[in-house]
């Protein structure tokens, strides 16, 4: 080694430290284990029958949750709409990855969601409040700025400042449980955008354009795991569905603790509905959340 | 009756009075911290409010409203005016506020006759009423006074401020000369059966009147103003000769009655007032001012007219909307004199909700069903497609499609290969969420304008399609 590679080295290590402390060091490290697979795709009809088998083949749950950790479990509860819409994520999942949570001995469990339609019609009606709150897990309002604190976002070009719930920032271990649906404004949504019903402030993100913004949510702290509920799809008139809305009986899981990953392999399954491809998956790739090309990564694809 | 009973049922008396009285006092200031749990506390309270239960009447009122105003009339031409004493919350509170000021030194009050300046204020309250100018009455009447102006409005207010500096300085001469409820029930009450009466052992110490904070009963002259008379028995429990007692009066000779005077003019003053009641809708002038930029009324408001000649200001649907949605219109909207009105930028009106009908004490505000208030269109919205960010900026939003309940508001393909808002008016029914959501500040790029006529919106399509299929396992 010479001296201008050590130099070189020396100074992209420094650099790599300074940014790999701000983006949490163990998400960093996990998505890069070598052996395991980036990412685990299911099929299958039981789905948390699915998220057991997704977690045995990415190495168990207790590679992103330890005991005695604060978890925050972050699913898509925004909408007064009754599981069978799909508009929510599905109450039957976030309960059984709650109780896994809870047996590895995490200390506290969390769920909350800034929800679009009034929020206590938004926890009771998705039948997430209730299944979360037996499964163990404590309900945390969200609805009131005065739950969130301002931080800093570090490299951020649209987001200097957010507004993340308290419990966001406390939390240990953050596991984001998102639906794929059809999304009006963004496209699709799934585990990049669902980060939305984390923080208070959504305006600036519509403000200035959500391709732009979503993946800026990342940079301040990530979480550790995405699990995408996709089993049924919204395919059009989402986030919220209408009367009309069509749906894909796609019957997957999609796991990663890269949500690039995770938003690209969803891409792929709505593009092969008819739907189009956010640009936001792209830029975050470009700003180094994760990998966006799915050929690049070790893909594993279960069918249950 | 031994004396033993005597003296018991005197401290028991003005004791069960006021249990009744703070309690009805304190579980209504309960249910309004915690209206979303217990609305149909506050529905309740707010209709056992006498007042309102008029007011409801002279909107069409229901089968209930008229049986429990007919019942507290006839209670109250019994037994005088016991809604005042026992059941009144603001009543209970200047009763409070009276009260302190005997922690502070003398609490005495002096007999007053009847004058005719009295009934004045209430009077031409009611009068206005019977014009379909409800503001005053909004502004005097107990019940929206305490609701509205201690528990919507944050700050201090001036009205509110007034009515506990003249508790605490006069004693109840609020429900004297200012009250348009009391007005009605002191007409009720002037031959009531059931009254005070005192004992030829009377040493007219004049101690009762010195108590009295209605200013109605003269031990000197042992004279009793019926009318006035609110039933607070604090009376009984000074009279040092055990004299006086309260029950029914039957002997003409024992009666301790105000002057023929007074009865009788009091009683035509009762005519007129009941008058206001009697009018049939049609003969209500709109006496509302045309406002500059349509408001969006509540839902179950049917039109500004209705609205607005039924409103009695008492703003619990301000306080109660789970969205915040609903502010007093006093800044925005000057001319409908502080009535409720939605601000989208505030908040929305939730498409499931109909809480600010059901609570509506004076049917200003119709009860809805859910699957009436789905097709209530409040306001029409518009979209100013240049100063949307989509068309300006050329980035994604979406938000006020997002929020739309109906469908109104849709993402749709345009042929500048971008998604944009489309509008279809039919299934528009005024909530405000797109207005709401949208990034664009100060004004909208979406926004809704209030109908002052209620509409019938077209509900959404409903299609029930096959769920599709993948055509391979794993698409990548």
């Amino acid at each position: 080694m010479n001296r201008r590679t050590f130099l070189k080295t020396l100074a992209s290590g420094a650099l790599a430290v300074s940014l790999g402390s701000r983006l949490n060091p163990l998400s960093q490290a996990l998505a890069q284990t070598p052996g395991l697979p980036n990412l685990v795709a299911t099929k299958g009809a039981d789905l948390p029958a699915m998220f057991d088998k997704s977690l045995t083949a990415l190495g168990g749950l207790e590679r992103f949750v330890k005991k005695g950790q604060t978890v925050l479990i972050k699913p898509n509860m925004a909408w007064a709409v009754a599981p069978e819409g799909a508009a929510n994520t599905n109450p039957a999942l976030i309960a059984h990855i709650i109780k896994n949570v809870l047996n590895l001995g995490a200390k506290r469990v969390y769920v909350y969601d800034n929800t679009c339609d009034n929020w206590n019609d938004a926890y009771r009606l998705s039948g997430l409040e209730k299944a979360a709150t037996e499964a163990g897990a404590t309900v945390a309002p969200a609805h009131q700025e005065g739950y969130y604190q301002k931080v800093e976002v570090p490299g951020a070009e649209y987001l200097k400042t957010i507004q993340y719930h308290e419990l966001y920032l406390e939390a240990d271990a953050i596991i984001n449980v998102p639906v794929l649906k059809h999304h009006g404004g963004a496209k699709m949504t799934a585990a990049l955008k669902n980060l939305m019903g984390a923080i208070w402030d959504r305006r600036p993100l519509h403000r200035q354009g959500l391709d732009e913004t979503i993946p800026e949510m990342f940079l301040y702290k990530k979480p550790t795991l995405h699990v995408v509920d996709a089993a049924r799809v919204m395919l059009n008139g989402g986030p919220r569905g209408y009367g009309d809305s069509r749906y894909l009986a796609s019957q997957m899981l999609v796991v990663s603790p890269d949500p690039v990953a995770a938003d690209a392999a969803c891409a792929k399954i709505v593009e092969a509905a008819g739907l189009r491809v956010p640009d936001y998956i792209a830029r975050a790739a470009k700003i180094g959340l994760g990998e966006a090309d799915l050929t690049k990564l070790n893909v594993q694809r279960l069918v249950v | 009756m031994s004396l033993n009973k005597k003296i018991s049922l005197k401290i028991a008396l003005p004791w069960l009075r006021r249990f009744l009285a703070y309690g009805f006092l304190a579980l209504l200031l309960l249910a309004f911290l915690n209206p979303r749990p217990l609305s149909e506390v506050v529905a309740f309270l707010a209709r056992f409010q006498f007042g309102q239960a008029l007011a409801h009447l002279a909107s069409g009122g229901d089968p209930k409203t008229i049986a429990l105003v007919t019942v507290m009339a006839l209670l109250t031409c019994f037994l005088g005016r016991w809604f005042c004493g026992f059941v009144c919350p603001l009543g209970a509170l200047m009763d409070l506020v009276s009260r302190l000021k005997g922690l502070f030194g003398r609490r005495r009050f002096r007999y007053k006759p009847f004058t005719f300046k009295s009934v004045l204020i209430p009077l031409l309250t009611l009068i206005a009423f019977w014009f379909g100018a409800s503001t005053f009455f909004g502004l005097l009447e107990p019940y929206s006074l305490l609701v509205s102006k201690s528990l919507v409005y944050a700050g201090p207010n001036l009205l509110l401020f007034g009515v506990i500096i003249l508790a605490f300085w006069r004693g109840r001469s609020f429900c004297d000369f200012l009250c348009p409820t009391g007005l009605v029930l002191k007409i009720l009450a002037l031959a009531s059966p059931f009254h005070l009466s005192v004992k030829a052992n009377c040493l007219k110490c004049g101690a009762c009147s010195r108590v009295c904070a209605a200013f109605c009963v003269d031990g000197q002259t042992q004279t009793l103003d019926r009318g006035r008379c609110l039933l607070c028995f604090d009376c009984l429990a000074v009279c040092p000769n055990g004299s006086l007692s309260w029950g029914r009066v039957s002997a003409p000779r024992a009666l301790p009655v105000q002057s023929r005077r007074s009865f009788l003019s009091q009683a035509a003053f009762g005519v007129l007032a009941f008058g206001s009641w009697l009018a049939p809708e049609t003969l209500r002038a709109k006496t509302l001012g045309q406002p500059d930029a349509a408001p969006i009324l509540p839902p179950g408001a049917l039109s500004l007219a209705h609205f607005g000649a039924h409103c009695s200001l008492c703003h619990g649907c301000v306080r109660l909307c789970p969205n915040q949605a609903l502010v007093p219109s006093s800044v925005t909207h000057p001319a409908l004199w502080d009535r409720p009105v939605l601000d989208p930028y505030q908040g929305f009106c939730q498409y499931d909700c109909v809480l600010c009908a059901q609570i509506c004490p004076t049917g200003a505000l119709r009860p809805l069903s859910v699957e009436e208030k789905h097709r209530t269109r409040l306001g029409q919205v518009t979209f100013e497609r240049a100063e949307c960010v989509i068309v300006k900026n050329g980035t994604s939003c979406g938000a006020c499609a997002e929020l739309c309940p109906t469908g109104a508001v849709r993402m749709t393909m345009t042929p500048l290969d971008r998604e944009e808002p489309f509008i279809r008016d039919n299934l528009c029914v005024g909530c405000g969420a797109c207005q709401q959501a949208c990034p664009v500040r100060p004004i909208s790029a979406i926004r809704v304008t209030g109908l002052l006529i209620h509409q019938t919106a077209d509900l959404p399509v409903v299609i029930e399609t096959e769920d599709e299929t993948l055509t391979e396992d794993f698409p990548f």
